[in-house]
């Protein structure tokens, strides 16, 4: 090597080396200047919110901003799950006779400081009603008019009795008239109404809630600071004496779970608002500033069959499935315990209205058993083998494929599920559904699809056999049973994806919705449960826990639900802990 | 007038494989599975709903009638309105675009400047020790993976040492604050050395072993000889006469390279939270957001197509030889 190179090559190295000390620098002066205010609440967010425009921010992460702006009337207690008044003063007064409903307001500001009154409540109905606000107009519809006698009194007339007027109408955010009068006034003139008023931006959104938004920094952060007219501070709203106490919420958006679980260890943030997989909690368990809030989801996966065409239109070969299929296996290896097996297509958590008398399936028996039965089901109903799954003298042998009752050989059944990436909660059972399946000579093949393609294939052609979904986070109203199972649904993009057609549970699922007394109506609802696992469109597979996380070294005093922490109650009534020592 | 014709030509080829393009894009969008609502699952949105808000986007007119808007709008510079965001495709890109060609134009111009200096060196040393290191080095940089390598440095620099943040452009709390601009320039500075220390290691690889490789064919050629023959100094044959020939195709790469740095790198910005065009870009494929990965599609399309049309000219003014 020449000189004249060596002493290149020194110069670069040299050169790199200010470098790194000039980065090292930078980054210490940096890191210095970053101060910690000791009530801002930091939280994690997994993905960037779609939209802080309340029309088109429907999805989880918006959500999450959007609820601590935009407050309904009414909200279910965190802990009972009933209805409780929250903008509203009281429960309503109910007029039978005239199908009324009397909501009494509170004593509600927006974050303006204007007064939230009747008129609020009209303009949303009206909003709901011009745009025909997808979610909303199918449940508002059942609304006739609605009266303002006062600026404190609201009467919703009803067209009939409804069961589902208080999940699912008075549940819904109230926007100000102030804030959306001229958008809305303009959005109708144009020719596509409900996508321009969904395009407008909305910069500074006026709420009602605990919180306010501060600043918007697109893929960084979300800041909101407190509300100075936060109806419900100082109040106590379903046993919590609301605040909020943290001076402000400081949501940072992270691109991977990975980063994100790292950034909580550190201490950047204090919650990260997001599902946390299995595979973390080892490490998390470990660290005495992490604590983990495991709690049960309002949720449901299932194997949904294909009732329209051979095989899955015999019920007895889908009650034969639901007897191989082990439950109790997915639970302790797919789920590694965290979450519970559902028995019933209503989440267990949801105590009111989940049946737990349902037909069982051999639960809690062994593999052999379980074929055994599947066996004796099938033999009874004419299946045939050339080598059957139990042999004479009873031992559970390898089968040859089933032979359907007419003779013929059963065609390759095909279980649709999402990919692995996706979800591989749902891929693994698919494939053990596939094994199980093979134990009494079903022809079964597991395949994961690009989750677009499958929902094209299963809800829109309804070209398949079987199929793995879940609803990640069901109403806690019994109502969505309609949505799954009436007849009336059987159609491209519909949700009875299924192809369920029973007439009884069509009269029941209809009749459901009309009940007002809850006693009356939860009878109803468990029988369609009993129905439904009887006739197994859907086999209920699991329903796995929502797994969170904290660091507990700045904040104390989260809320538990269903579906987790994450919720308007736990931003109201989570406190510094130095305020707790104190 | 030679020279003009040949422009001509070139701009009209690109004008074509534009419209091809644009063409290709629309209808393959249109051909894969599902639509920008048939993803959500949600009992509460209806069939009747479902309907409505594809009435709403314009996705229930004939796809002709859909393909004519598409034109109309693309000619008249209209990029639509994100299905996803409800924001202006053109807000969106250009909010994302900055933050792109800040990471990866300054890591591609880095790795390319030192991936020459080096892979000039190593030609240079054919066989040495040094030249072993190096292209061994380069090797690696090269088929490093690179989610990979960006957590494990993350890991060890943002978790373990603490000295660079985990991810994302900014230190929210220092921004809620009234803090002063060098303060919030220092702390971008500060968020981008990990991002972009791994796209620099990882394109430093390449432009090293192809500037290599090019050095060393260009030191077997005659005028290297007739160099050295008229007693030019090493220095001045291998910077002079062999670098600057070599140097060609490592133009070529890098030129193109810029152009596809618009793209940015979704694993890249996935990881370290850069909200830049390639996460965007990924998330509106996925998502049928057809408006925005459209958009990002064109103008990746467009800059690679104009970016090869200024190599083609500097090719043209290079060797003059091509405009015949």
């Amino acid at each position: 090597m020449g000189t004249s190179l060596k002493l290149r090559v020194r110069f670069c190295f040299n050169l790199l080396l200010l470098v790194i000390m000039l980065i090292a620098v930078a980054a210490f002066l940096s890191s210095c200047q970053k101060p910690r205010n000791p009530g801002l609440l930091n939280i994690g967010l997994p993905e960037e919110p779609r939209s802080l425009n309340l029309w088109l921010g429907t999805d989880a992460n918006s959500r999450k901003i959007l609820s601590q702006i935009y407050q309904p009337l009414y909200r279910r207690h965190p802990e009972t799950l009933e209805i409780i008044p929250w903008l509203a003063r009281e429960n309503p007064v109910f007029d039978k006779k005239n199908l009324t409903y009397t909501v009494k307001l509170r004593d509600v500001k927006w974050s303006d400081g204007s007064d939230f009154t009747s008129e609020d409540v009209l303009f949303t109905k009206q909003m709901v009603f011009d745009f025909k606000i997808p979610r909303y107009y199918s449940k508002w519809n059942i609304i006739k008019k609605i009266e303002a006698p006062d600026a404190h009194t609201v009467v919703f007339h009803l067209k009939k009795p409804s069961a589902i007027f208080m999940s699912r109408v008075m549940t819904v955010p109230m926007v100000s008239k102030k804030e959306w009068g001229t958008i809305a006034k303009e959005a109708l003139t144009k020719a596509k109404p409900l996508r321009s008023l969904q395009d407008y931006e909305i910069e500074k959104p006026l709420g009602t809630g605990p919180f306010v938004l501060s600043e918007y920094k697109k893929g960084s952060y979300i800041h909101m600071k407190k509300n100075p007219y936060f109806f419900g501070r100082g109040q106590k709203i379903g046993n919590h004496l609301l605040g909020p106490y943290v001076d402000s919420l400081l949501f940072r958006i992270y691109g991977t779970s990975d980063v994100a679980i790292l950034a909580l260890e550190k201490g950047d943030i204090d919650y990260y608002w997001g599902d946390i997989q299995p595979g973390y909690l080892k490490d998390l368990k470990e660290l005495d500033s992490i604590d983990l809030y495991f709690n049960k989801k309002s949720a449901l996966y299932f194997l949904g069959f294909n009732l329209r065409k051979p095989p899955f239109n015999d019920k007895l070969l889908r009650q034969a499935v639901a007897m191989v299929v082990n439950k109790e296996f997915i639970l302790t290896r797919i789920l590694q315990n965290f979450g519970t097996p559902m028995q019933s297509v209503i989440p267990s958590g949801n105590h009111f209205w989940f049946n737990p008398n349902v037909r069982k399936y051999e639960d809690g028996k062994t593999r052999d058993e379980r074929i055994k039965s599947a066996y004796g089901l099938l033999k009874a109903a004419g299946y045939s083998w050339d080598t059957p799954p139990v042999s004479e003298d009873g031992k559970i042998v390898t089968p040859s494929d089933i032979r359907l009752p007419s003779g013929e050989t059963m065609d390759d059944i095909v279980i649709l599920t999402p990919p692995a990436d996706y979800d591989p909660k749902r891929a693994f059972t698919g494939t053990m559904v596939q094994e199980w399946c093979r134990q009494i000579g079903l022809p079964a093949f597991s395949r994961p699809m690009a989750f677009n393609s499958l929902l094209d294939t299963v809800k829109g052609k309804h070209e398949f056999d079987a199929f793995i979904l879940g609803y990640g986070k069901l109403n806690l109203d019994p109502d969505y049973l309609r949505s799954f199972f009436d007849s009336k649904n059987d159609k491209p993009r519909g949700w009875n994806m299924s192809g369920y057609h029973n007439l009884k549970f069509d009269k029941l699922a209809r009749m459901q919705t009309t009940l007002i007394d809850e006693k009356k109506r939860k009878v109803v609802i468990w029988k369609m449960q009993e129905m439904i696992l009887e006739d197994l469109p859907y086999l209920p597979l699991y329903n796995p826990y929502v797994i969170e996380a904290i660091f507990n070294e700045r904040f104390d005093g989260w809320v538990s639900k269903v579906d987790g922490i994450g919720n308007i109650w736990s931003m109201c009534v989570v406190k510094p802990v130095d305020s707790l020592e104190e | 007038m030679r020279n003009q014709i040949y422009i001509l030509g070139k701009l009209m080829e690109i004008v074509i494989i534009f419209f091809v393009i644009m063409t290709v894009l629309f209808f393959l969008f249109r051909l894969s599975p599902g639509d920008p609502v048939s993803k959500v699952v949600d009992p509460m949105l209806t069939p009747e709903d479902t309907q409505y808000l594809i009435e709403q986007m314009g996705l229930d007119k004939p796809i002709w009638e859909q393909y004519m808007v598409y034109l109309k709008n693309c000619s008249t510079g209209n990029l639509g309105v994100s299905f996803h965001y409800g924001e202006p495709v053109f807000k969106i890109i250009k909010e994302r675009l900055g933050w792109t060609i800040l990471l990866f134009t300054s890591s591609t111009v880095l790795a390319a400047l030192v991936g020459v200096f080096l892979g000039k060196i190593s030609a240079w040393n054919k066989g040495s020790r040094l030249d072993n290191i190096l292209s061994i080095s380069a090797l690696v940089c090269y088929t490093l993976f690179i989610p990979w390598f960006a957590l494990l440095l993350l890991w060890i620099f943002g978790f373990k040492i603490g000295i660079f943040p985990l991810g994302g452009i900014l230190s929210p709390e220092l921004w809620v604050t009234n803090s002063s601009w060098f303060a919030r320039g220092l702390d971008i500075l500060h968020h981008m050395i990990l991002p972009l220390i791994t796209l620099f290691i990882i394109n430093l690889g390449s432009y090293l072993l192809l500037m290599r490789s090019s050095m060393l064919g260009v030191l077997r050629e005659d005028y290297i000889i007739t160099a050295r023959a008229k007693g030019l100094s090493e220095k001045v044959i291998r910077n002079k006469h062999a670098a600057k020939n070599a140097a060609l195709p490592v133009v070529t790469s890098v030129g193109l390279s810029l152009a596809f740095s618009i793209n940015g790198g979704a694993l890249t910005e996935q990881i370290f939270t850069w909200p830049g065009i390639g996460r965007e870009l990924i998330f509106a494929v996925s998502n049928n957001d057809y408006p925005l990965a459209q958009a990002c599609f064109l103008l990746i399309a467009l800059v690679v197509l104009l970016a090869n049309f200024i190599v083609d000219m500097l090719y043209a003014y290079l060797d003059p030889r091509i405009t015949h």
